[in-house]
């Protein structure tokens, strides 16, 4: 093998390598979300609104 | 299926690494299938009618009432949070009612509330629903007022604010410490909403609730007023919260009205020209004077308005422009 081949085997081989990192980076790596999608189901209890003009209880 | 599964929830400075199924420590923002998801949306546990001073907002629409409003879920765990039933409590163990942005503005015109405020939990956390809510609100000609302890990242921050009239925003100490220790939060990001509301033109009102021997010190207190001075202005309002035991600090006394009037004392001698008294009864504490020339204008008793003198947001007296949002 000359000093040429072995060089350009080098630079393809690290190039596959350094494209899986990426792809396996893209995979692994989690999305990020600013803004939520709203959910489809209320996983607690659901009920009418009632009244809602009078003071509330709670603080603020 | 192993790949993408997580996701990471960039709204407020936590930034939580969510597992599939798994929710962020605000308890609402749920990762379904790799996708972000507001369980909350279009489902608050509450909707009140208060008086708006009962935000507390003592400079704007003085003795209106404003429809409030709140889903369950914070992001910040206070030991001490006056309302933990429900900031505390896990989606799947509360009751909700279903209510669209658009119904929310239907409900408050047919209170006649001026004004909506996304209050008691923490809005942030409900962020989509807010932000929708508070747009459509604008467009009807309602108000929309935030009580929030301001933990959020810039971008969706600045995004909201165009929104949104005014704002309370709580400044728990101003100590980083405390707000790992009792919040489980950091400082810098609050002070960073603070002033980035202020300069976006929202009217600011600034609480700090006092907690016996946590941040109730003299020096505390004036270094935290100084704070606001520099970087919010004087005419900032600050209101001193009573603290009540609750939650997991039930072993603290509430404070002293001593320690109110102090802590008021030296706010005033900081230059700030707003200072009020809250969660208890306080003659001076509770009225609103002109820092011109000391006239009072505005005198409170609990939430009612006894009387009000200022006129086209000036004082009578002396002309000089009170800080608000008066009509």
């Amino acid at each position: 093998m000359t000093r040429r081949t072995f060089i350009k085997k080098v630079l393809k081989t690290s190039s596959v390598i350094l494209g899986y990192m990426v792809w396996l980076g893209g995979k692994v790596l989690p999305r990020k979300f600013v803004k939520a999608v709203p959910g489809k189901k209320y996983p607690g209890r659901v009920e009418h609104l009632r009244s809602f003009t009078e003071q509330s209880e709670w603080s603020g | 299926m192993w790949c993408k599964l997580k996701v990471q929830c960039e709204l407020c400075p936590k930034k939580c690494l969510i597992g599939p199924g798994q929710s962020g420590e605000c308890r609402v923002r749920i990762n379904i299938d790799g996708v972000l998801r507001t369980v909350v949306y279009g489902y608050p546990c509450s909707i009140h009618v208060d008086p708006v001073e009962k935000k507390p907002l003592f400079h704007f629409l003085p003795g209106s009432r404003i429809l409030s409003m709140a889903t369950v879920g914070c992001n910040l765990h206070c030991k001490n949070c006056q309302n933990w039933e429900i900031s505390q409590a896990n989606p799947e163990d509360s009751t909700a009612f279903p209510c669209s942005p658009q119904r929310l503005i239907a409900l408050t015109k047919e209170a006649n509330c001026p004004s909506l405020a996304y209050t008691y939990t923490d809005p942030i956390i409900y962020y989509e629903y807010t932000y929708d809510s508070a747009k459509l609100a604008k467009q009807a000609g309602i108000r929309n007022v935030l009580v929030t302890a301001g933990y959020i990242n810039e971008e969706p921050w600045r995004r909201l604010l165009q929104y949104v009239d005014a704002a309370n925003i709580d400044l728990k100490a101003l100590s980083d410490e405390f707000y790992r220790d009792v919040c489980s939060g950091t400082l810098k990001p609050v002070q960073k909403a603070l002033i980035i509301a202020k300069a976006s033109g929202v009217l600011v009102e600034v609480t700090n609730l006092i907690i016996p021997t946590l941040n109730d010190k003299p020096e505390q207190i004036r270094d935290l007023c100084q704070w606001v001075k520099a970087n919010l202005g004087g005419e900032t309002p600050l209101h001193f919260s009573r603290f009540f035991p609750r939650y997991k600090m039930r072993h603290l006394p509430p404070t002293s009205l001593k320690t109110l009037d102090l802590a008021r004392e030296i706010a005033m001698e900081e230059g700030l020209q707003y200072v009020y008294i809250g969660n208890i009864l306080s003659k001076e504490g509770q009225n609103t004077y002109c820092p011109g020339c000391k006239k009072l204008l505005i005198e409170r008793t609990g939430y009612t308005i006894l009387q009000s003198q200022i006129k086209g947001g000036k004082c009578p007296d002396c002309d000089k422009e009170i800080y608000g949002i008066w009509q």
